[in-house]
């Protein structure tokens, strides 16, 4: 196996049923799905949960990529779906309002000591989910804007729009944290 | 502060650390007792032809077992105003419907636009074609060609969920929104080949109506079904 094979290439291997190629898709995706589950506000044992319910969907719905088209958007579609999917579920399961509020008290939405280690999850913070879910793809996982539309079933122009305001977000958040004297 | 300096920023700031060896190695061995090779999806286009060669055989054939009463009574002018946007519809709706069964698809439409635009336009296309404004049997007509038309999008629907069975649906209401469009149209589409009322009320309220309430029954039936799956895998 070549050590800088493309993921399309290991995604076709996968579907014709090579393990190697599966175990190197692992390998090579993982971290960036991981950082995705984490940087969309949850704890590192939920990301890791996430992270595995989303290899065994993958798994599952593995001949709906087609080969020749771009992976990463495929993968973070269905990675998206299952973050989605957790989110319903734990406020589901969460009852009464007070515990909703704990959660949301406990949430890393907003910025906490405990979370400084992830200076990109601090970062990001004050962006809603769906800002900081499409800077996430388009500046770290290096996505383009059409793979992130992709990826996120919406079309160029929103995509636009909300890194326009993340940008306008993040602008006001640096300096002030700079005229603070913290950057 | 500049994009750049915020890229700079975002890029340098440390991220957290990987997942851990043991969880990718737990997730490598999930996978490998099932591990085999699959076929992919067929093209999109491929997909979509699927989808509207089924449509356009369902509403010809209903059409032909009732009649073609109404696309007869026609002036030709009338024939070209209903009948090209309605196949365009039916084209965009099955392409969407296509998109939302692949994850990762480009969306230039989202399910809820396309019901609403098929709705608006094809309202236009009666309002121009239909000047009868008598109201003679306005509801006991007008309920027998709603029952009509949603009788046939049922089957349509159907044929459409069976047809992308295999598809994924990251977006299980939105899926069913574009299905029952689709299947809203073939349902109009057989009423405009087979009704001879050409009042614009009846069309204008009741054949109308057949797609957004089609699309409504999909966006129901799949969340139906996704609030069935939740439960089953609780």
């Amino acid at each position: 196996m070549q050590p800088d094979e493309d993921i399309e290439r290991l995604m076709a291997r996968y579907q014709q049923g090579d393990f190697a190629a599966a175990s190197a898709l692992i390998d090579r995706v993982s971290p960036q799905l991981f950082r995705f589950f984490a940087a969309q506000t949850f704890s590192r044992p939920d990301a890791d949960d996430l992270l595995q319910e989303t290899w065994l969907r993958i798994h599952k719905v593995r001949h709906t990529w087609r080969p020749g088209e771009p992976a990463l958007p495929w993968f973070y579609a269905i990675a998206r779906h299952i973050r989605v999917d957790h989110y319903r579920k734990s406020l589901r399961t969460a009852t009464g309002e007070r515990k909703l509020e704990a959660m949301a008290a406990s949430s890393p939405l907003a910025p906490q000591p405990a979370d400084q280690a992830d200076q990109i999850a601090a970062l990001l913070a004050p962006l809603s989910a769906g800002e900081r879910e499409v800077l996430e793809m388009l500046k770290i996982a290096g996505m383009s804007l059409e793979e992130v539309a992709g990826a996120t079933s919406s079309s160029v122009g929103s995509v636009k729009q909300k890194v326009h305001r993340a940008y306008k977000k993040l602008r006001r958040t640096l300096s002030l944290a700079q005229k603070g004297g913290r950057l | 502060m500049k994009e750049s300096d915020i890229d700079g920023i975002l890029q340098s700031a440390p991220v957290p650390e990987g997942p851990r060896s043991e969880t990718l190695q737990s997730i490598a061995a999930a996978i490998r007792g099932s591990l085999r090779p699959v076929r992919p999806l067929p093209a999109p286009w491929l997909l979509t032809a699927g989808l509207v060669f089924v449509s356009a055989t369902i509403a010809l054939a209903a059409a032909a077992h009732a009649g073609f009463d109404g696309i007869e009574k026609m002036a030709p002018w009338e024939r070209a105003l209903i009948f090209i946007p309605l196949g365009a519809f039916a084209v965009v709706a099955a392409k969407t419907f296509v998109r939302t069964m692949i994850p990762g698809s480009r969306r230039r439409l989202s399910a809820g636009a396309l019901l609403a635009l098929c709705t608006l336009s094809l309202l236009g296309a009666f309002a121009l074609s239909f000047r009868d404004y008598q109201i003679d049997h306005f509801v006991s007509a007008g309920f027998a060609c709603l029952v009509t038309g949603l009788l046939h999008a049922f089957p349509a629907g159907l044929l459409a969920w069976f047809l992308l069975r295999r598809g994924f649906a990251v977006n299980a209401i939105a899926a069913g929104l574009a299905a029952g469009t689709l299947a809203g149209l073939v349902g109009l589409g057989v009423l405009e080949l087979h009704c001879v009322n050409f009042q614009a009320a009846h069309v204008l309220v009741w054949h109308t109506a057949v797609v957004p309430l089609s699309g409504a029954l999909g966006a129901t039936c799949a969340a139906v079904g996704q609030w069935i799956r939740r439960l089953a895998t609780r």
